[in-house]
């Protein structure tokens, strides 16, 4: 009887010891894949979600741009904000509804959103000078994400960049930070070009020049986004500047020569001139089968121009779509390439009235492009007529890059007058040049949630 | 007996003066004379009271000169005897086994089992007879309509059923009350359950009765007690097996627009160029037989004549008459159980096996075999051991692919004039990619890449077999007065092994393969990028638990005090591990695979574009800890008053969470007063009459919530090769527990005779801080929605369960009684948004609206002002005037307070009557549910849908054609082009809001049962013979259009259950 008390005992004693120890058993994680990040390899991690960073640009802004029209039975076909982003409406283009993916406002600002966590998140992790080079390489990374979103977002709701101005026209929201508690509130146009140019020459100070891919930001890509940003905001020696910086780094140009025009998608994704690999989410408009290519900016190629095979597919009814992604796919390109940087410091090169240096580029980048053994150089006879050349070949060469738009603003700020025109059911409608409406309007949802001011018409 | 009363005798005539004296005595079977534990003593006038040893022997103090010693049992008949000053000697009692068992029930709640007479809190109790007067495979879905406070509702979650006890405890956190098998709840799929092992289902519906369960009892417990050895019985046989038909689904009552109606849709829209870009398209989607007609009319190559008379063929074809034909079969489900049980002086053992083979009218299989094993042993004169193992093993098996599984081309569903098969029953095919396409696209170098979606179900199928192995020993210890000591400790593993596997035939193969081929038309070789051969997806999952419970136990009575404590401390933990792959090229007589290569992009055959070869492996792994403390005691006084309380604090291993705020602290108390022991109540005509009336507070902690941020790692990029993450959870340090608060009022009744007999509860469940969903301005860029402690709600409701009999002749008939009302309201909202859109709902699923002052779940529409005589466009009100404008009616112009608020989109009333009636061995039951006040929206035509999925509601012949319909028909006219504003208005307008109550009757069941004894030489003890039908029908409806309120009225949902019928024996040796 002793002996089972003392079973009985041990047995009770064993229970009880199992209960307390498990007190410990509470430190365990609940998901084994749900991490806290804390670590450098965890930040890097989000900004390597290509789903959200490389595959995931916004519509809006080639959407609304001239480099293609559609049908009639098409166009009926759309959903209402479709139609009216095509149509330049002045409300109802981006509703949050049950798709969020089609609201380009949710859609930069989850970007933005996952850059700010990546920051703040970096903030803990101490910079020691064993990790510093990585350290200072992911902080480059997130800089830069943040400032692209902000830059596209300010292409699509503010009005183009003008000095006299800025300090009062409607920007974009600033948020730089990831606490959601902090309310919403539009900056001024200047506020924010002088954040993504602070975000870019930060970046381009960390970053490194070569990454494992160009899914990554690198110092040249920097260079050659915030080129771009000094472009739009027409300060065109900082933008020369910069384009420079960025080509000292990497200048490579693919000859157009060596592809296959009888391929669906001639241009291999990655390829040796992408400095950062992005491509668009696609609109109901812009899917292949609708985006028309107007037949005469198609005729303006010459018959030499390898682009003419090379970007567009004959639809054999009249007609053209555009094939020539850096993306290799139907999805236009959105990242940045060194063709584009050429031409930006080739057109800064002419505003400075260097013409010389404006054609070496022009050619460096058209000996590329032209078939082989018909190319002759291009030549100017004045600062003029070298510009016009080299914003003519930057129509053709950057067409579906998503940044047609922006020049429009940008040059009809110089006075060149481009307004644009649809035929919808037989009816023009015209949106002229340094109309409001090339801001476009905020979601409604957000002027309700956030009280901040709607782009004015 | 004689015994007895001799003594009896003899202390009468003794009598003396003295003041009180002690009671000993025996207490045997009147059958075997063998002694009985746990028998209930008390005095009726002194309350003391005490329990029988397990040798039989009792003591009690007698302290009245003249008293009535109640002596009861679960399995005996109750005596009354009288005892008198002086006493000395001993009683020798014996008791007759009671057969009925109805004189007292049981409640389990999983910590302790307790006569309900002595519970204080709120408990429905389904016992055995009643729980076997359905047929059904799983254990939970005979409840509906039967359990007390119990509905299952099937509108709030896709797919599924919600099961709910007495309403919502909560808004957005987790709904489904926790269930528990015997001791612990049950991690493991609930299906395992066979129905034949269930002894009783005891439902905690109050705090009192749930708090004991903590944080995961918030929304109710459900207690499930399987069938139990016992020491001291005879070996006892019970075999038992029935066989089910259920009727096929009625695909009439999925009410799609009609071949004729959709052929002109489709020539409308071809002859408004609305498929152009999909005929011109580079991805070639298939094109339906309609437009094909079309376009070869427009090509010439087919006359208007010829065209028209094809057209004219198919619309005299519905598809429905084909899934009738080929595919949809009856119903069967198949069950066999078997018990065996018996038990010694110091063991009893029971095993049971079962096995149920289903097969639904798509073929699909379902099997599943169990066995039990369930043992008790007294060990040493005071220890018992008991231990227990169940083993399920099930599988399920895809079948074919019904009317809502094959749809046609990209985004378009079957068009209603498609063809299954052609006359001699040879699977036909339906489009996928265009014809004219797959024809010649390969030159014969490619696999064939028709779909033929009759046969398509051969070669596509899923498996999933699953283990189960539960493993109970517990072990319980008598200490010294009163104290026990109990040991528990279950473990839990099951495993499931789904295995898609995609057949080279099938065509999502095909379709695959084709797509990833690289064809050199020049040297004419072909790479397969996907290898030639099936596609086999293993899926498997696994969940192993682990439960450890400590626990106290203390019961004592003394002079007029009867006290039971219960104190404990209990440990869970919880692992689900997963993991998931893929394999291509598989062959699976060979059983060797081929090899992708992943980690390149490969162009689409048909559009160029390139895309990598999906190869995810994906590993999971979750774990759950809980450590639970956890007090209970009650105290009574002369056996009339009791009180009673509860306490227990819970934690977990939530994410981020400082440990310190992971424990959170639950109570209960209770009282009750058991009037009719009074010595004032002289209510003959009601002998029992008792009061309860108890309060408590539970929790409830989204587990998914956490106080820092987390990512999730996802998979590896293939850019750059290394592991990416997204956002998993962002931190939301503000959010805190729910908290509800519970009062419970009930009195227990019973008439003489047990005429009649009930129960009426009142209760008032108040929730603060409960969980709600806020619309936040997304610029934040943390989605369009952030969870907070959003609302408060209170729920007020009234269970009442009265049974009675009304004839007790050679035709026994009884009633009962459930009806339940149930009325949720939020008290308090901080929600932000209050556009109108955001509470009208459409006709499917509902969601949450959530108002102040109005129920959780509410059917809002918009104001309705006709349509249109001019052209048949719907109107509503915007700003008191007429509008069209349907931008505005359905947007930020739109606000609650214009909108209009219907009722409540659940019922506030439901319940059961259940009649039965029971002639010499028949017996026959009758069980009708009904549901009142509440309403819900019928579907009707969308056009932005009809025209971009082909699929459109049979209110498209109703619809507005010209001026003066408007007077027939509410329904829209056709626009072009749709407009999605204009059909969200329609489709949310209070024009399609019905009323939703309905009385069904449920089942009905009938029995016949052959006795031994009867005068018939039979072979075993009871025969009985039994009949159910199920889902009889709907006996009547408020709504005119013939719908059934408790489903999704929507054209992509499954329709209700047709009827089924089962026939069963039930044999006893």
């Amino acid at each position: 009887m002793k002996t089972i008390k003392k079973v009985y005992i041990t047995i009770y004693v064993l229970a009880l010891s199992c209960l307390l120890s498990c007190q410990k058993q509470l430190d365990t994680k609940p998901d084994v894949r749900l991490v806290v990040p804390t670590e450098l390899k965890d930040i890097q991690a989000l900004l390597d979600n290509y789903v959200n960073i490389n595959n995931r640009d916004i519509g809006s802004l080639e959407t609304s741009a001239d480099s293609y029209y559609v049908t009639d039975a098409d166009y009926l076909a759309f959903a209402e904000q479709i139609r009216n982003m095509y149509a330049w409406k002045n409300e109802n283009i981006f509703t949050i509804g049950t798709i969020p993916s089609n609201n380009d406002w949710y859609l930069l600002y989850e970007v933005i959103n996952i850059a700010n966590n990546c920051i703040d998140g970096l903030s803990k992790i101490d910079r020691t000078p064993k990790n510093a080079k990585e350290w200072d390489n992911i902080m480059g990374q997130a800089l830069c994400l943040r400032a692209k979103s902000f830059l596209s977002a300010a292409f699509v709701w503010s009005l183009a960049y003008d000095d006299n101005t800025a300090a009062t026209d409607p920007g974009i929201v600033l948020r730089l930070s990831s606490d959601f508690n902090i309310p919403s509130a539009r900056a001024s146009v200047k506020q924010t070009y002088e954040q993504v140019i602070r975000d870019f020459k930060e970046a381009i100070r960390l970053l490194d020049v070569n990454q494992l891919s160009v899914s990554r930001f690198s110092k040249p890509a920097a260079y050659g986004l915030l080129a771009r940003t000094y472009l739009s905001m027409r300060n065109y020696p900082a933008a020369g500047l910069y384009a420079d910086s960025c080509l000292k780094l990497k200048s490579t140009l693919i000859d157009y020569n060596t592809f296959n025009a009888a391929l669906t998608f001639p241009f291999a994704k990655f390829n040796a001139e992408v400095l950062f690999g992005q491509c668009l989410t696609l609109t109901a408009a812009l899917n292949m089968s609708r985006a028309k290519i107007d037949s005469s900016f198609y005729r303006s190629y010459a018959d030499n121009d390898l682009r003419k095979t090379l970007f567009f597919r004959n639809n054999n009814n009249g007609s053209y779509a555009f094939k020539g992604s850096y993306d290799e796919s139907d999805k236009p390109f959105a990242g940045i390439a060194t063709d584009e940087v050429y031409l930006m410091r080739a057109e800064c090169y002419a505003r400075a009235g260097n013409i010389s240096a404006a054609m070496t580029d022009l050619n460096t980048l058209l000996a590329k492009r032209i078939k082989t053994g018909t190319f002759s150089a291009i030549t100017a006879t004045n600062p003029d007529d070298a510009l016009n050349k080299v914003l003519t070949e930057r129509k053709k060469e950057l067409v579906f890059r998503n940044v047609r738009w922006m020049d429009i603003k940008r040059l009809n700020k110089e006075g060149a007058n481009i307004s644009l025109k649809r035929i919808i059911s037989n009816e023009t409608i015209v949106l002229p040049a340094n109309s409001r409406r090339f801001a476009l309007p905020l979601p409604e949802e957000i002027i309700r949630l956030t009280g901040m001011p709607q782009n004015q018409y | 007996m004689k015994i007895t009363s001799i003594v009896c005798l003899f202390l009468l005539l003794m009598g003396t003066a003295r003041s009180q004296s002690t009671v000993r005595g025996h207490v045997r079977d009147a059958t075997n004379d063998r002694p009985i534990e746990n028998v209930q003593l008390h005095f009726s006038v002194s309350g003391k009271q005490t329990i029988s040893k397990q040798d039989g022997s009792f003591t009690i103090l007698l302290t009245v000169p003249a008293d009535t010693l109640v002596v009861t049992q679960l399995n005996y008949k109750t005596r009354r005897i009288p005892v008198r000053l002086p006493f000395s000697g001993s009683l020798s009692i014996t008791l007759e086994p009671d057969m009925s068992n109805l004189e007292e029930v049981i409640v389990n709640t999983g910590y302790q089992q307790l006569p309900k007479e002595r519970a204080t809190g709120s408990f429905a109790v389904v016992n055995r007879s009643l729980y076997n007067q359905q047929v059904s495979t799983d254990v939970l879905s005979r409840l509906d309509g039967v359990a007390n406070g119990f509905i299952a509702d099937k509108k709030t979650q896709q797919g599924g059923v919600n099961y709910t006890i007495r309403g919502l405890s909560t808004i957005q956190g987790p709904r489904q009350p926790l269930i528990v098998l015997d001791n612990f709840p049950y991690e493991g799929d609930i299906n395992n359950i066979n129905p034949n092992d269930v002894e009783s289902v005891t439902l905690l519906k109050d705090a009192a009765a749930a708090s004991i369960w903590g944080s995961r009892a918030g929304n109710g417990v459900i207690v499930i007690t399987t069938r139990k050895s016992r020491l001291n019985q005879p070996l006892s046989v019970e075999f038992n097996a029935n066989f089910t038909f259920a009727g096929k689904t009625d695909l009439g009552a999925i009410r799609r627009i009609g071949s004729p109606d959709y052929i002109d849709v489709e020539r409308f829209l071809y002859d408004k160029g609305y498929y152009a870009s999909n005929i011109s398209s580079s991805s070639r989607p298939g094109l339906s037989p309609v437009i094909e007609i079309l376009l070869k009319k427009t090509a010439g190559t087919l006359s208007s004549v010829q065209a028209d008379a094809q057209l004219n063929a198919l619309k005299s074809i519905d598809v429905r008459n084909d899934f009738n034909k080929y595919v949809y079969q009856q119903a069967t489900r198949q069950q066999y159980a078997v018990t065996l049980k018996g038990g010694s002086n110091n063991m009893a053992w029971l095993l049971s096996a079962g096995y149920d083979k289903n097969l639904t009218d798509l073929a699909a299989s379902y099997t599943r075999a169990n066995l039990r094993w369930e043992s008790n042993y007294r060990v040493a004169k005071n220890t018992m051991i008991n231990a227990g193992i169940y083993l399920t093993q099930s599988n399920t098996g895809s079948g074919r692919n019904g009317y809502l599984d094959i749809s046609g081309a990209g985004a378009y569903k079957l068009y209603p004039y498609a063809q299954l098969a052609d006359n001699n029953g040879n699977a036909l095919t339906i489009d996928k990619l265009r014809r004219s396409y797959t024809d010649t696209a390969g030159g014969g170098r490619l696999l064939d890449w028709n779909y033929y979606p009759l046969n398509d179900y051969r070669y596509n199928t899923t498996s999933t077999p699953a283990q189960d192995v539960l493993i109970n020993l517990a072990i319980q210890h008598k200490l010294f007065a009163g104290l026990t000591a109990d040991i528990k400790y279950q473990y839990e593993k099951q495993q499931s092994n789904q295995s898609l596997l995609q057949g080279l035939n099938s065509y999502a193969a095909r379709d695959l393969i084709n797509r990833y081929t690289q064809i050199n038309y020049v040297t004419g070789d072909v790479v397969n990028r996907v290898p030639i051969g099936a596609i086999l997806t293993n899926n498997n999952s696994q969940t192993e638990s682990h439960s450890i419970r400590g626990q106290l136990g203390f019961d004592r009575s003394w002079n007029e005090h009867a006290v039971t404590l219960l104190a404990g401390a209990e440990y869970r933990q919880t692992d689900l591990t997963g993991s998931f792959f893929r394999t291509y090229g598989y062959d699976e007589q060979l059983m060797v695979a081929g090899n992708v290569d992943p980690t390149t992009a490969y162009p689409d055959f048909v559009t160029g574009t390139k895309s990598f070869i999906g190869t995810t492996n994906v590993f999971s792994g979750r774990y759950n800890r809980f450590i639970s403390f956890f007090g209970n005691g009650a105290y009574t006084y002369k056996g009339k008053y009791t009180i009673s309380g509860s306490l227990r604090k819970d934690a977990s291993n939530m994410f981020g969470v400082n440990t310190n705020e992971k424990w959170t602290p639950l109570f209960s108390s209770g009282i009750t007063w058991d009037v009719s022991r009074e010595s004032f109540y002289r209510l003959k005509a009601l002998p029992y009459l008792k009061f309860r009336l108890t309060y408590g507070s539970s929790g409830n902690a989204d587990q998914s919530k956490s106080s820092v941020l987390t990512i999730a790692y996802s998979g590896a990029s293939p850019y750059t090769q290394t592991q990416y993450a997204v956002i998993g959870q962002y931190p939301n340090p503000e959010l805190r527990w729910e908290k509800v608060n519970m009062l419970n009022a009930g009195v227990d009744f019973r008439l003489k005779s047990e005429r009649l007999s009930g129960t009426i509860e009142y209760y008032v469940k108040q929730g603060r801080d409960l969980f709600g969903a806020d619309q936040i301005d997304y610029t934040t860029g943390v989605g369009t929605s952030i969870i907070k402690n959003a609302a408060n709600m209170t729920v007020k409701g009234l269970d009442i369960e009265l049974s009675s009999l009304n004839t007790t002749g050679k035709i026994k008939w009884s009633t009962t009684l459930n009806f339940s009302y149930n009325e949720d309201k939020i008290t308090k909202l901080f929600l932000s948004n209050k556009q109108g859109s955001a509470f009208v709902g459409g006709p499917g699923l509902l969601s949450l609206t959530r108002v102040e002052g109005n129920p959780v779940y509410g059917i809002y529409s918009y104001r309705w002002a006709g349509l249109d005589p001019a052209n048949g466009d719907p109107m509503g009100y915007l700003n008191g005037q007429v509008s069209k404008n349907y931008t505005n009616l359905t947007g930020a112009a739109t606000q609650l307070s214009d909108i209009v608020y219907n009722g409540r989109a659940l019922p506030a009333v439901f319940g059961a009557i259940r009649n039965t009636l029971t002639y010499r061995a028949f017996s026959l039951s009758a069980n009708i549910t009904y549901k009142f006040n509440y309403y819900f929206k019928k579907e009707s035509i969308n056009y932005s849908q009809l025209f971009s999925t082909g699929t459109g509601h049979s209110d498209y012949e109703k619809r507005w054609q010209q001026p003066g319909d408007e007077l027939k028909t509410d329904v829209i006219s056709m626009p072009y082009p749709s407009n999605s504003a204009r059909d969200a208005f329609y489709n949310g307008s209070e024009i399609l809001v019905r009323k939703g109550d309905h009385i069904r009757l449920q089942y009905i069941s009938l029995s016949y049962e052959f006795k031994k004894g009867a005068g018939l030489p039979l072979p075993f003890q009871r025969l009985q013979c039994y009949m159910t039908m199920n889902n009889i029908g709907i006996l009547w409806r408020a709504n005119k259009d013939g719908l059934d309120p408790d489903y999704h009225t929507a054209t992509t949902a499954v329709p209700p259950p047709p009827m089924s019928l089962s026939l069963g024996l039930r044999v006893a040796f």
